[in-house]
């Protein structure tokens, strides 16, 4: 099931997740629109998910575990058909374009390498990390 | 491969181990060591966490260099004395360890290391994993010959621009061939994060000594923070390095540094330089 996360709480922790995905790419936080494509728009790499990642747990007092967004977003799909040789099978593309809502349709070239998933992640992306990481905050401790 | 294991290694024994948790070890630097830059104390650090790491995932993977949130600097370390070192790991998996840590002298504190990230990759692209468990091995036990190290020698900078005060770019040509590189990695030569940060700390300095409140003191580097590594260097490659003042005081200055490879940025930290009171 569809977890739903309100354009409030994403609004709620935009500006502090702005503040960290700047200071981890060394841009200004100006440039970090809610919906404009890390890799893309804003020249993040691999490392600077990495970094993302540890900045935001620190700053929120949350527990990200790695790999988090896509294992989240396959939800109750198996891996095996999730991606098959390193491809997003359909029912995968159809399940990423649920959990990754606020990326436009268009953004979703086929066939998308399950590696190249990361090409689709905004700052929004990471709000919702955000916020499903400290809804889980309660039933973790 | 006469270097493995010897070359540009800074554990000789590890004297605690509670897996996942903290590690610590010792270190004597070489009395016969030629130099030892102070960027090695944190290498020296980010080694015995990795051991941590190596072991707790059975040498499948291994971390390198990534991310150093923040390193201070209380001392140097100088041939022929011995550093305890100590790591808390914060966190280890096949995909990364996150870490902090510190190296003592007698007792006293010379380098803090805080919010340390080691992406981990797959450890037979670096080494053979059972040489490296056996090396593992050995440090838990009656620990590795000490002298291994024989020094670096000062890095080959050459100055393309100086703006005095403001900014300073030089190019760094990285050695085809060297001893570390057979320790670091095996099957994999990498040029050291370690050795790059001190690399571009000698650039910080330099443009340090240029301010009129600084020309002459003795200065010294307190906290370098940010670092973030992007990208491997490989043996022979060419580097262009710049430090870039950004606010400066009566007793020290602040820069950011970078590392750029054909036009890409390999790798970014921020930098304080101060009057060393060492």
């Amino acid at each position: 099931m569809k977890e739903q996360i309100s354009k409030q709480e994403i609004e709620a922790v935009f500006p502090k997740v702005a503040q960290v995905i700047a200071d981890a790419l060394g841009c200004d936080v100006g440039d970090v629109q809610l919906q404009i494509p890390l890799i893309e728009g804003l020249d993040a790499e691999s490392i600077d998910f990495l970094d993302l990642v540890f900045r935001l747990e620190r700053s929120f007092g949350v527990k990200i575990p790695r790999g988090k967004i896509v294992e989240d977003a396959r939800g109750d799909l198996p891996e095996a058909d999730f991606e098959k040789g390193g491809i997003v099978t359909d029912a995968g593309l159809a399940q990423l374009r649920d959990f990754l809502s606020e990326v436009p349709a268009e953004r979703f070239k086929t066939p998308l390498k399950a590696a190249d998933i990361p090409r689709l992640f905004t700052p929004e992306t990471f709000c919702k990390v955000v916020v499903r990481a400290q809804r889980a905050v309660p039933a973790a401790s | 491969m006469d270097g493995r294991f010897r070359a540009f290694s800074f554990v000789d024994r590890i004297t605690r181990l509670d897996p996942g948790h903290r590690i610590e070890g010792l270190y004597t630097v070489p009395a016969t060591a030629s130099r030892f830059p102070a960027a090695l104390m944190a290498e020296a650090v980010g080694q015995l966490a990795a051991w941590s790491a190596m072991s707790a995932v059975g040498y499948t993977h291994r971390p390198v260099a990534g991310l150093a949130g923040e390193t201070r600097y209380y001392g140097a370390a100088v041939p022929g004395q011995t550093l305890q070192l100590a790591a808390e790991i914060e966190r280890c998996d096949d995909e990364a360890i996150a870490y902090g840590g510190s190296a003592s002298i007698d007792g006293r504190c010379v380098l803090e290391l805080t919010h340390c990230v080691g992406p981990m990759l797959p450890m037979d692209e670096f080494d053979v994993p059972e040489a490296v468990r056996a090396d593992f091995e050995i440090l838990m036990g009656p620990g590795a010959p000490s002298g291994r190290f024989a020094g670096v020698n000062a890095p080959q900078l050459e100055t393309t621009e100086h703006s005095a005060g403001e900014r300073l770019r030089a190019v760094l040509h990285v050695p085809e061939a060297a001893t570390y590189f057979d320790d670091h990695f095996p099957r994999r030569p990498v040029y050291p994060g370690t050795l790059l940060m001190d690399n571009l700390s000698t650039l910080a300095l330099q443009l340090a000594g240029d301010l009129p409140a600084l020309h002459g003191s003795r200065l010294a580097v307190a906290r370098v923070r940010d670092v973030k590594i992007r990208a491997f260097t490989a043996p022979g490659q060419t580097l262009e390095l710049s430090a870039e003042m950004q606010s400066s005081s009566a007793d020290g200055a602040q820069m950011k540094l970078a590392a750029r490879a054909d036009g890409r940025t390999i790798a970014t930290a921020r930098i304080d330089i101060e009057r060393s009171h060492r």
